[in-house]
């Protein structure tokens, strides 16, 4: 599944685009899978250039509510949820892509679906 | 008796006698080696079926997730053999019922899982195998070819209700025919106790569940105790440092106590996500919304209150002390059977407004469910070296408290 659809990075963050391609997931599900199988020198990568950055995009996305992001939001949005999820693994993982010491990651069931918030998600 | 209820407010009324001292337990729960039959011997887990689950109230769901009339939830709990519908009807009352068609038994709403989330139309639900049709509050109000029954007492075949009552938004069966105690009595202090934290305000749930090849209770104890948190815990939550559980609580069957610590290191990743959630009044800590008896000179190393709600529920308060945002979060461990359980943890925050802030949850959730992947690492090993035979006995320290005192309980539950 390519993210090709996804509009282009706003202005100002084109320097991150080269990670939306391999990153952006629209689900839980999807950035799992990515995560899962991402080497250590992809984590590595993400991080040098996200990490910089993640203050301005957390700045823009705090400006623009949950559900009022534009084409472009999303994508920012996007990209910075997978960098949520990856972070810990080169922060505190040592650039693995399992949690070490843990239980089979893929026998977790996230049951809320597609996206967190109760019923509705799990309809 | 079934009344969606709150517990009686009894405002201003002392719940001290609930908090003891290291000495106090040690003095009423020993500190003796426990055995470990109760986990290994599956004559104990049959046991426990009757005596326990079929006795006892069971969080089977909350309010919020059932918010629009007709809303309904099938959950099945193998441990008393039972397929649950849990449904919200016309006048606005949460009701359970068993999933069991009146005419030959077939299950009225069909589920995919172990829990299946869906909204009856009109009012009603329609078993598919012969189309007789239930009102969502009980009785049976149509059957196609009535007449060709010859004699049908329509008003005694209603769907069988199951005494279901609420408590602060969490919704409660119990399997008796005659419940020994309403669910206020069941809970007792800890109703009170835990009374008007705004539970139901933290309606974004990141819901995981797995299933264990354990014991139940095996489950259960992992998650009851904190003396596990700098060892296992040492990838996703490092350097977490002073420790301290403190204002241990007996509650009749159910426990608690406090965890109070200076935190961990925290990545640099982190430090900017929790920064947004902190600096927002709806998801910064806020101690002052817990209720007045839990952490009551409002330390402000407050992490979580860890209770234990007889037999298998645990909701963790935290009020956005402890991990950044988070509101609470809750286990439970359903017994399929001996040896398998069926783990559901739950991560509660408030609704994020900015797409700032649902990021940020993203990151403190992935965080809570990478540690629970730590705890899930050693629940299939510890169950296998318990039923090895190697060991008879746990040894089990002050901080372990919780699961003494759940294994007290079981045994009067058992014995009685
Ligand atoms: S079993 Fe339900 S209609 Fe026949
Ligand atoms: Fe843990």
């Amino acid at each position: 599944m390519t993210m090709s659809h996804l509009a282009p990075l706003p202005f100002g963050f084109e320097d991150l685009a080269p990670f939306v391609e391999k990153w952006a997931r629209p689900t839980e599900t999807g950035r799992n899978a990515i995560r899962w199988s991402a080497s250590a020198e992809e984590f590595a990568d993400f991080y040098a250039t996200f990490m910089p950055r993640l203050a301005s995009a957390l700045e823009r996305l705090d400006g623009v509510a949950l559900d009022a992001m534009n084409e472009g939001e999303k994508t920012l949005f996007l990209l910075t949820a997978a960098f949520a999820e990856a972070a810990p693994h080169h922060e505190l993982y040592g650039g693995s892509a399992e949690v070490p010491f843990s239980f089979a990651a893929r026998r977790f069931v996230p049951a809320h679906g597609d996206t967190p918030s109760s019923a509705k998600a799990m309809r | 008796m079934n009344h969606p209820s709150e517990p009686p407010r009894e405002a201003g009324r002392p719940l001290s006698h609930l908090d003891r001292s290291v000495a106090q337990i040690r003095s009423e729960l020993g500190i003796d080696p426990v055995s470990v039959d109760g986990i290994r011997d599956p004559r104990i887990y049959a046991l426990e079926q009757e005596k326990i689950f079929r006795r006892t109230w069971l969080k089977v769901a909350t309010t919020s997730e059932l918010p629009e009339t007709g809303d309904y939830k099938v959950k099945e709990l193998p441990v008393v053999d039972t397929s649950l519908l849990v449904v919200r009807g016309k006048d606005g009352k949460v009701r359970a019922f068993h999933n069991v068609c009146t005419h030959r038994g077939n299950k009225v709403v069909p589920n995919a899982d172990f829990e299946t989330l869906g909204r009856a139309r009109a009012g009603v639900v329609t078993c598919r195998f012969h189309g007789w049709v239930f009102g969502t509050d009980g009785p049976l109000r149509s059957v196609p070819l009535e007449e060709a029954f010859g004699t049908l007492d329509k008003a005694c075949l209603g769907l069988r209700e199951i005494n279901c009552e609420v408590w602060q938004g969490f919704v409660f069966v119990n399997l008796a025919e005659e419940p020994e105690q309403t669910l206020a009595d069941y809970l007792g202090d800890f109703g009170t106790l835990f009374a008007g934290y705004p539970y139901e305000e933290a309606s974004t749930i990141f819901r995981y569940s797995t299933v264990l090849e354990c014991n139940w209770k095996v489950a259960l104890y992992a998650f009851s105790e904190g003396y596990h948190v700098p060892t296992i815990h040492a990838g996703s939550l490092p350097g977490f440092r002073g420790i301290e559980h403190a204002d241990f609580k007996l509650i009749g069957p159910h426990a608690s106590s406090t965890i109070y610590g200076a935190g961990m290191d925290t990545a640099a990743s982190t430090a900017q996500f929790a920064g947004v959630l902190h600096a927002s009044e709806h998801h910064g800590p806020r101690p002052d919304l817990l209720p007045p008896g839990i952490n009551p000179t409002r330390r402000p190393d407050f992490q979580f209150e860890l209770p234990n709600i007889f037999p298998n529920f645990i909701i963790h308060l935290a009020s956005g002390c402890g991990y950044p945002g988070m509101a609470y979060f809750t286990h439970q461990f359903w017994p399929l059977d001996h040896g398998r359980t069926l783990w559901e943890g739950i991560n509660y925050f408030r609704p994020a407004r900015t797409a700032a802030e649902r990021v940020a949850q993203f990151h403190v959730n992935a965080l809570h469910r990478n540690a629970w992947l730590e705890d899930t690492a050693t629940m299939e090993d510890s169950f296998v070296g318990i039923r090895s035979g190697a060991i008879d006995s746990m040894q089990l320290m002050d901080q372990e408290f919780l699961i003494r005192h759940a294994m007290r309980v079981q045994q009067s539950y058992l014995a009685a």
